[in-house]
């Protein structure tokens, strides 16, 4: 009559996404208790402190919490994790300024109890209450054999004091860190979304431009690394770029994207072309929507931008207009690159912009 | 060109957008009826046994992928479309291996989704730009490496979901690359069979690599 099923902890797992920092074991405490991340990793930090307990802690729950591909935990990984548990908590016990003369019989007498309390550990019933009583009987006698002389306040002076702190502050900071989440979001909900919507109801006109940024903003808000690329690569400023182009011209400018790479001199360029592009779709073709595509792969970089408004006759564009000849042609053969521009009246417009790698 | 009226169930959360997809929606397609979560929408769509069902992603008790697994069993005629506001890959690829025939931003206007419920009808894939960059996306790392497990797009799928990717529709598609409409067609949606079949593990961690899971 095995026991170890009982003793996993089921809706504890580790972590594997992106807020995992070493195992996921932190992300994962957090998660099941519904707290913020960083409270339950300063927990182990400050643990670490006390006489190593957070780092013993931390292996012994990396042992005993299962990650979301394992279904079910060895044995020797249970125990081992168990063990490295009870371990830290003896520091932690020790840490906090209690002698090893109680902690040591308080380990003891509390291993009998639990053994007492029904888990058997595979160990017959009969067995298990003898261990139990040894235990238990072992640890008062070592307690009473290294305290005859001693006086509760010498054992318990500095500990108390550091337990009661703790058990004072902790779901203080708990609160605290609930309270700062939920305060965050209201005051996100009321500087962006109410703000948008009396603006809105004060000038319709401008409602496209306005629900757009608003989407937006609250787009990046939701999903940090999910919708929006990494700071200071090329999706990054060409979604950035998108983003003024929308704001200037009240016009919608999608961008889909696959590859990435990182920003120099000719990705730099590549963007401003891009950006030139965009807005030269933005002013003139009338068309209420741009595709902007970026495909970044090792053979190369190719991005364009699509309009479906009015289009123009290539053949007839003025000299004077500097927009096309030099803001996009010259830029990017000045870094190597090719800008092709297909158009006709009626027909929109397509920009092509490459980079060979 | 006259078409038949198709008939098409509302799955969606929000009242409100509900309504606006009802108001956009052109005369060829008939809401019969609506559900906001997937208890409701289950018993519905059996019960009416609509053309299409448009999906949404995210909703209350689950998530779209939900309601097409517990329908398509039983009423393999339902063809589903999704249709949300999510800019995850990850949400997006889950419906679409669930069954749906295609995937477009609620930015959508009125007579692309009537388009589009039709195509859907027909038998046919839609795929919004967006869809066509994670698709892209997915099958990118194969070039390399050359997975078995997932079986490579051809150079004309390729090409086709890129100018999807570039904002084209199918039509002008058709005429940039020389072909039929039909042909284009058939092209999508030999794309939305390879990622439907394509091995868990190789989506998985296509997934993984991009940190999505």
């Amino acid at each position: 009559l095995s026991s170890f099923g009982k003793l996993r902890l089921p809706f504890v797992q580790r972590t594997a996404g992106d807020d995992r920092v070493v195992a996921g074991v932190c992300s994962g405490v957090a998660r099941a208790l519904d707290v913020d991340a960083t409270f339950v990793r300063l927990t182990f930090a400050f643990l670490a402190f006390v006489s190593g307990a957070g780092i013993v802690a931390y292996l012994g729950a990396w042992a005993l919490l299962p990650s979301p591909d394992e279904a079910q935990l060895g044995r020797r990984r249970h125990v081992s994790g168990l063990l490295l548990l009870v371990w830290a908590g003896i520091l932690t016990l020790g840490g906090v300024g209690l002698a090893n003369s109680l902690v040591w019989p308080l380990a003891l007498v509390a291993a009998g109890v639990v053994l007492l309390s029904g888990r058997t550990f595979g160990l017959s019933e009969k067995r298990a209450r003898l261990v139990a009583f040894v235990l238990i009987v072992v640890g008062i006698v070592i307690f009473a054999g290294n305290n005859t002389r001693g006086t509760a306040s010498t054992l318990l002076a500095p500990g108390s004091v550091a337990v009661a702190l703790l058990l004072v502050l902790a779901p203080w900071a708990w609160q605290l860190a609930r309270e700062r989440e939920r305060a965050d979001l209201a005051a996100r909900v009321h500087d962006s979304v109410l703000q948008t919507l009396t603006l809105i109801q004060k000038d319709p006109a401008d409602a496209r431009r306005l629900a757009r940024r608003q989407e937006r903003e609250l787009r990046s808000w939701l999903y940090p690394d999910r919708a929006s690329a990494a700071e200071g690569t090329l999706a990054d400023a060409v979604e950035s770029a998108a983003a003024e182009i929308e704001e200037l011209h009240g016009v919608r400018v999608d961008v889909v994207r696959t590859g990435n790479a990182p920003l120099d001199e000719r990705t730099r360029a590549l963007v401003l072309a891009a950006r030139e592009a965009m807005a030269n779709a933005a002013r003139h073709s009338g068309s209420e929507e741009v595709s902007v595509f970026l495909d970044a792969g090792e053979e190369g970089i190719s991005l364009y931008v699509r309009d479906r408004g009015a289009g123009f006759d290539l053949t007839a564009v003025a000299a004077d207009r500097r927009g096309l000849a030099e803001s996009i042609r010259g830029r990017m053969e000045r870094v190597g690159g090719i800008a092709r521009i297909e158009s006709a009246p009626g027909a929109g417009t397509d920009v092509e912009l490459g980079l060979r790698a | 060109m006259s078409r038949a009226v198709r008939r098409v169930v509302l799955v969606d959360d929000h009242d409100l957008f509900r309504a606006g997809v009802r108001a956009g929606l052109e005369k060829t397609v008939e809401v019969v009826g609506e559900a906001g979560s997937v208890a409701d929408a289950v018993p519905l769509i059996k019960d009416l046994d609509p053309d299409v069902v448009l999906l949404d992603v995210h909703l209350p008790d689950g998530g779209g992928h939900a309601v097409i697994m517990q329908v398509a069993q039983e009423r393999p005629g339902v063809k589903f479309l999704a249709l949300s506001v999510s800019d995850a890959a990850e949400d997006v690829i889950v419906v679409i291996r669930a069954g749906a025939r295609g995937y477009v931003t609620k930015a959508i206007s009125g007579q692309e989704l009537t388009d589009a419920v039709h195509r859907v009808a027909d038998g046919d894939a839609v795929f919004s730009p967006r869809l066509a960059g994670f698709v892209l996306d997915a099958f990118r790392g194969g070039e390399t490496t050359a997975d078995p497990e997932l079986d490579q797009l051809t150079p004309r799928e390729r090409e086709v979901l890129q100018l999807i990717a570039r904002g084209y529709r199918y039509k002008e598609i058709a005429a940039r690359l020389h072909l039929s409409a039909r042909t284009v067609e058939s092209h999508v949606s030999a794309v939305l069979r390879k990622l439907q079949l394509s091995s868990r593990h190789e989506l998985t961690r296509w997934a993984a690599e991009r940190r999505l899971i």
